[in-house]
This record gives C-alpha cells, structure tokens and sequence, in this order.
C-alpha cells in the first residue's frame, strides 16, 4: 500500500500540488486513487488495524501536499468515529466505502475539542424532538473536506428546555455526536475566507437550522468518554502531517545542497541533523500508534508530545528549507514557500501546539482532593 | 441627559470562534449593516463576516490594553539560552535546585543558567511541612523567599509553572510545556513524588510533599467555625513512615483528631526497633492521636463532606479528611526519555554522581546509589558543589561521600535522630 501511495503522491499529486494551493483545486481524483490503494483503510478493521501504515500513508503525501495530507487525515478519523461509534448504520457497507473513499468524510471536531479543554463554549445545540431524535441549530465555522455528498462528525450541547445553564457552570453536560450529510434538510454551507496553504481544501463554514439527527446519524451518547477512547488515535493520526512535511522540507534541502552546499553549511538546522530528529521522532510516533487507544496519562502525554514534536520539527525543518533555496524557493511558484505554509498550519490547527502544552500541563498537575 | 450620553457610547461585540470584532460604530457594510447600527437591531440571521457562525456566537466585548514590554528596555535578569548558546538546564527548583544554580553560578558568572520548574520556584524547607503546627508556623510564613527573587539574585532565567515533558538525549534539547531548551549540561533535580497507591486515589486524600499542596490543606484546616472559633477536625493519616508519624504529631498538636493507620504493627517499624516505637506511642498518649497497627487499606470514598475509608475485613472509618503518606517515588518519564540508567530512582555513581550520560547530571531525591534511594537534606549542598565541578570541568575533584547522614525524625512530642 504505501509503495502505492508514494507512486501517486510522486506523480498525480505533485504535479496538482500548484493549482490545489494557489488555485483552490480539490483534488477529488487523488483522494479517490489513494483510497483504491487502501490508504484510507490500514487503521480500520479492529484487530488487522495498522495505525502506523496509516500515519505513514498521510506522511508520504503530506510530504508532497500537505494539503492533501490534512484531508486524508479528516477522512481517516471520520472513519475512526465510524468504526468506534458501534451503530450498525455506520459500520457494515458504510465504513466499507468510506474505507476505500468511495464515500468522503470529514470531522468538525475542532470546537468540541476546545470545549473540553475549556478554551471554547460549545457552538452547535440539540434538542430532543418529539420523534425520539434530535433537532441541532448553530454554525461551525471551519470544516474541511466538504462536499455535496460528504459527510462529517459533529458534537452539539444538549439544551433540555431548562434555563439556560452557560456550560461553565453545568456540572456534566449532555452532548451527542453524530454525523452530519452536507446533502440534508437544514445543512448549509457557506463561503468562508481565503485560508493560507489550505484552499484546496474544501473548507466551508457550515451552518445547521433545525436540522434533524436520527439512530442512523449518532455517534456517541455520551460524548467525553468516546472522545477519550479516541484521543490518542486522533492526535497519532495527526502527525502523520507534520513528520512528511518535515520529510519534505529536508528532501528540499538535500537538493540544493550540490550546488549551494557551500554557503548553506553556515545555516542552522542542516538536513543531516533534521534528519536524525525527524526519524527518532518518526519511530517514536509508530511505537506510539501500536497502542492506538490507550488512555492511561503518561501515555497520553507521550502521545500529546510527539504531536507537539511533529509541529515544532515540521515549522523548523520547512523554515530552514526555505533559507537554504534562497531566492529559488521564495517564488511563489516553490513548493519550498507553500511547505513554509503547511508547517504553520500544522501548528496551528486544533489540537494546536498551545493546546497540546496546556493539555500537558494539566495532565501533569498534580490532583488536590477538592 | 446622563442616559443619552450612556446611550450614545458605540460597543463591540467579539466572534468567539474567529475573534473578529463588530463594532456598532462602523456596522458590516458588506452584510449590509450601516455604521450605528446597534448589535440588537441585526437580524438574528446575521452570520460572522469572517468565519459564518450566528449572531448568537458574540459576545460584548471591551478593549482593555494588555501590560506589555517595551521594545528596547532591558531585560531584568541575564538573558537565557538560546539557540546559539547552550547553556545549562536545571529540571526542579526545590532545595537541588537552587542549590544547583548557586553552586553553577559560583563557578561561572556568564554561563547562561534556566531553572524548570512544576511550580513557582519559592523557596522552603520542606521538613517544614510536617511541623508547621508546632512551630506555629502561618503557611504564607513558610517560603523564605520567591522564586522569582532567588533568580534575580542568581542571574538564571526561571521558567515557572512549566513542566519538562521529554529529554532528547540526541539534539541535547529539553521539551516543556514551554518551549524546547536546547541545553549544554542537563541537571535533573526534580526529587520525588508521593507513590501512587490504587487504594488511595490522589482525587480524595491529601499528599502533603509540596507547599502548594500544603497550603491548600492548611487553608481547609483553618477555615474557622461559627464566629471565629477552631474547629477541631478527624483526620486519617494512613501510613507510619517518618513522614506519616511526624504528620499525624503536628496535626494532633494543633489539635484535631487523628486516627493513625499503618500496615505494620508498630510505628516507624522500619526505622526503629520495638523499643523505640513504644516510646513513641507513650509519648503520643498525651495527643489526640489514635494509632492503629496491622491495618490494610481497601479504599476510600466520598459521602458528603465526608471521606470513608474502608479497612479489610469490612470495617469503616469516617473522617472530614484522608493524609496519605506512603511513601515517595521518583517519576521515570524524564530519565526514561534519555535511557538513564535507572535503579529505583536515576542511577548515579557513588563518588563522582555521573549519571550514565555524560551531559546529565542528577542530584537529590530523585536519585539512588547502589539501588538505594537518596533522600535526606544535607548532601544535596555537596552533591551540587561536585556535579558543578564535573560541569566547570576540574580535574580530580573531591569524590562525593555518599555515607548516609543522621535521620532526625521531627515527632515533636518525642524526637528520634537515627545514625
């Protein structure tokens, strides 16, 4: 599989990579070739899954277009919510296409993600309609991945017609998640702005109206203990992006490195050095994914780093990229500058490399009897 | 007039999800709200000009100028390390800590010093902890002096509430919750932390082994009754170490109830002989201090205020508050990060301290010498004069003598020194 998937990121993908960052193309054929390749489907298939085939397949892409990369990674954990939800509408012939990307899915999980680290209230709100369902109103304002026929997994705040209770002060709130199908009643999707590096993505805001969630559409009921059974499988999905845009950023470096190895050896964070790190933290990561739910902190700690590790290296290692090409790289042309760009967005996107130190930090106090 | 002036004030209002800013003044031209247009008056289909989410998605929002730095003025203490200077890296700011860095500092003035530490870097004498009562000590009386000021005094760079998560031994670089330092020579004093025990969950008992955590208890313990009065509380130390012995005579002096509970028959069984502990315990006779031996631990829960600790065999004991005091453990994710060698604590050559990586080093409680833990108060000043002499790089200096000092064991009703 990976063979493959190096075969296709070398030549369709690369050779895209231009138009899907500077002209906003969504690369609908290379998700769909990558997915014949299996790539979307090494971690799925419970005790067959390989998580770190799958880290590795975003890696290879991500090292050509990160772009590319983050989309493999929103449909990758789309499926992961699939898989681990247990409902039988989800599971079956469902996860079967969405695990060869017959079918395209996303997560709009950045919010959720930040309200249980209470850094954000909750942005979409449920309530129960008469059927035995749920009615969901609010907007998310960046989802990725999105298209008529996509899908994605969104979590929203149970209001139950009490007075309303910030979520700061309601001691365990109820929420669901559930998937959303970009082709239902009371699903809208709206333009966002222009996004650095990700304009290819599909990124849209969207926004629900009294839009209906049935047994066929949930996920988890609870939420938070779902979502820390999947914590450690959705953050080692995640580095993927970071280790192949540092890999890419270094092969960028080796080839300039005959003609201005000369005036480059007086350059911090030369490939050799990068490259010791990159593959120390590379294994690291893959011994991490061989235990892709494990929830005890010290783990989730180690998982949390080498996140944050792969943002830190991948903002390094495409930073000196670009001050080895020099002027060559800097051409709005290079993918030397837009890697510059996917290395940010690497760090930047949630959990991002602050939440993953505050999350550590709190993982790590120590618990006073309250 | 006051409410049409009040009425005239332009406010804005925050995107919580984006960050973007209405403001009533300039309205949204291109959603077509006109300048003065009040955020009440948009229709609730509003969206986010920049990021879509609804009008119900903002909140009011008031600017208020954040205290920043000055470009240009210098910075108060002696700039840290950076990238193109590895300096040293000190892990803890307990006694080994500071004592690390003054004895650094002794050797080199320039040599760029950052202390990382979990809390605030105050300094205290830990034993302190377990006889503030007696010495009517006050909690806030107990730090000596802030973090802050020892490392003005000292010239390092103190990296506060920051938590070093990982060594790379290969990059020579320490990764915290803060940044990664590259560092030079690595001194791990972080010391040890109460053993977790699952009978004992750290979310229903105290843990007294930082001021911190102290100074939360205190603020419990002291919160006064009707009109000022002391309420006298039942407290469960469970555990008869020294620690868990000095503990359970401190707070009976001040006068709660303690029941005592230890696995072995007797007192401080490990410490002393048979003797000794009954001494100890005529002593006590005179407190209110309950000491129960030959007791096993099941669990603890919560009823109310109140914490229950369930004995085997079935038996309950009801307190407003549980001490766990079972002994300490020094945390392996630093060591194990860097492969140290590790034998019940960080590894360390018996007259030299050499870890079994050159460039990091170990001092105080979290290391042990030929598998035995090392932690008493005294040879943390040697310890910290040796490393930084390997550090300054002195040939032949003095070994370390890591002979075991006297234990003073601070039950102040009746005092031990063990030799």
């Amino acid at each position: 599989m990976l063979a493959e998937v190096r075969g296709i990121a070398d030549s369709t993908l690369a050779d895209l990579a231009d138009d899907i960052d500077r002209r906003g193309l969504y690369p609908k054929s290379v998700l769909l070739a990558l997915g014949e390749a299996g790539a979307f489907g090494a971690h799925l298939g419970g005790a067959s899954a390989d998580y770190g085939a799958a880290i590795r397949a975003i890696a290879e892409v991500s090292r050509v277009c990160g772009a590319t990369g983050f989309m493999m990674w929103c449909h990758d954990v789309c499926g992961v919510y699939m898989e681990q939800s247990g409902n039988p509408a989800l599971l079956g012939a469902a996860l079967e296409d969405h695990a060869a990307a017959r079918t395209l899915g996303a997560t709009g999980m950045s919010n959720p993600m930040k309200t249980f680290a209470g850094i954000e209230p909750m942005l979409l709100k449920a309530r129960r309609d008469a059927r035995g369902g749920y009615v969901v109103n609010g907007a998310l304002p960046w989802v990725s991945n999105l298209g008529p026929h996509h899908y994605f997994g969104a979590v929203a705040l149970v209001e139950n017609g009490e007075p309303a209770a910030s979520h700061h002060t309601q001691e365990t709130p109820h929420e669901i998640m559930f998937m959303v199908r970009c082709d239902a009643a009371g699903v809208e999707l709206r333009h966002c702005p222009s996004f650095s590096a990700m304009e290819g993505t599909n990124t849209w805001a969207v926004r629900l109206t009294d839009h209906r969630i049935g047994d066929a559409d949930m996920i988890a009921d609870p939420v938070r203990p779902f979502v820390g059974r999947i914590r450690a499988a959705f953050i080692l999905l995640q580095c993927g992006m970071g280790l192949g845009v540092a890999q890419g950023a270094i092969d960028s470096i080796w080839a300039v490195e005959r003609q201005l190895g000369h005036v480059n050896e007086f350059l911090d964070d030369r490939p050799d050095d990068l490259q010791a790190e990159l593959d120390a933290l590379s294994d690291r990561t893959l011994q991490l994914a061989q235990t892709p739910f494990g929830s005890e902190r010290e783990f989730i700690i180690d998982v949390l780093d080498a996140r944050a590790h792969a943002s830190e290296l991948a903002l390094r290692a495409a930073q000196s990229a670009l001050l080895h090409q020099g002027a060559r790289g800097y051409l709005m042309s290079s993918e030397v500058q837009r890697r510059v760009r996917e290395s940010h967005f690497v760090a930047i996107v949630t959990p991002a490399l602050k939440h993953l130190r505050k999350e550590i930090a709190r993982l790590s106090a120590p618990e006073i009897p309250s | 007039m006051t409410a049409e002036v009040i009425a005239l004030v332009w406010r804005k209002f925050i995107c919580r999800a984006c960050g973007l800013i209405y403001d009533e003044a300039k309205g949204d031209a291109d959603s077509g709200l006109a300048a003065g247009t009040r955020f009440e008056d948009i229709p609730d289909d509003w969206a986010c000009p920049l990021c879509g989410v609804t009008k119900a998605d903002f909140e009011p929002h008031v600017d208020a100028p954040v205290a920043r730095r000055a470009a240009g003025r210098p910075m108060a203490t002696r700039p840290a390390a950076g990238r193109r200077r590895p300096g040293i890296v000190i892990v803890g700011a307990g006694r080994a800590g500071w004592q690390m860095a003054a004895a650094l500092r002794a050797h080199d003035e320039a040599v760029p010093i950052n202390v990382v530490t979990a809390c605030n870097g105050d300094v205290y004498d830990k034993p302190l902890l377990s006889v503030a009562f007696a010495k009517r000590l006050a909690p806030g009386g107990i730090a000596s002096e802030r973090g802050s000021e020892v490392a003005a005094r000292l010239g390092v760079r103190l990296m506060a509430n920051t938590q070093a998560v990982r060594i790379d031994a290969l990059a020579s670089a320490l990764r915290t919750t803060r940044g990664t330092l590259p560092y030079a020579h690595l001194v791990l004093a972080h010391g040890a932390a109460p053993r977790e025990v699952g009978a004992l969950p750290a979310a229903l008992c105290w843990r007294i082994n930082h001021l911190d955590a102290y100074r939360a208890l205190r603020e419990r313990l002291d919160a006064a009754g009707d009109a000022g009065a002391f309420v006298a509380r039942h407290i469960v130390v469970a555990g008869a170490g020294l620690v868990g012995c000095e503990l359970a005579n401190d707070l009976a002096l001040a006068g709660h109830e303690v029941t005592l509970l230890e696995a072995a028959e007797r007192p401080l069984a490990s410490l002393l002989d048979a003797d000794a502990s009954r001494a100890l315990l005529d002593a006590w006779r005179a407190l209110p201090i309950r000491f129960e031996g030959g007791v096993r631990i099941d669990g603890i829960s919560r009823e109310g205020a109140l914490r229950l600790v369930h004995l085997s065999g079935g038996r309950t004991i009801a307190a407003d508050h549980v001490v766990a005091a079972t002994g300490l453990a020094t945390p392996s994710r630093l060591a194990a990060s860097a492969a140290l060698a590790w034998d019940d604590g960080i590894a360390v050559d018996a007259s030299t301290l050499h870890t079994s990586v050159p460039n990091i080093h170990a001092l105080g409680d979290c290391i042990s010498i030929g598998g035995r833990p090392q932690r008493y108060i005294e040879p943390i000043a040697r310890q910290a004069r040796r490393i930084a002499a390997t550090i300054a790089g002195r040939v032949d200096p003095e070994p370390y003598d890591s002979a075991r000092p006297p234990i003073r064991i601070k039950t102040t009703s009746h005092p031990f020194t063990i030799h």
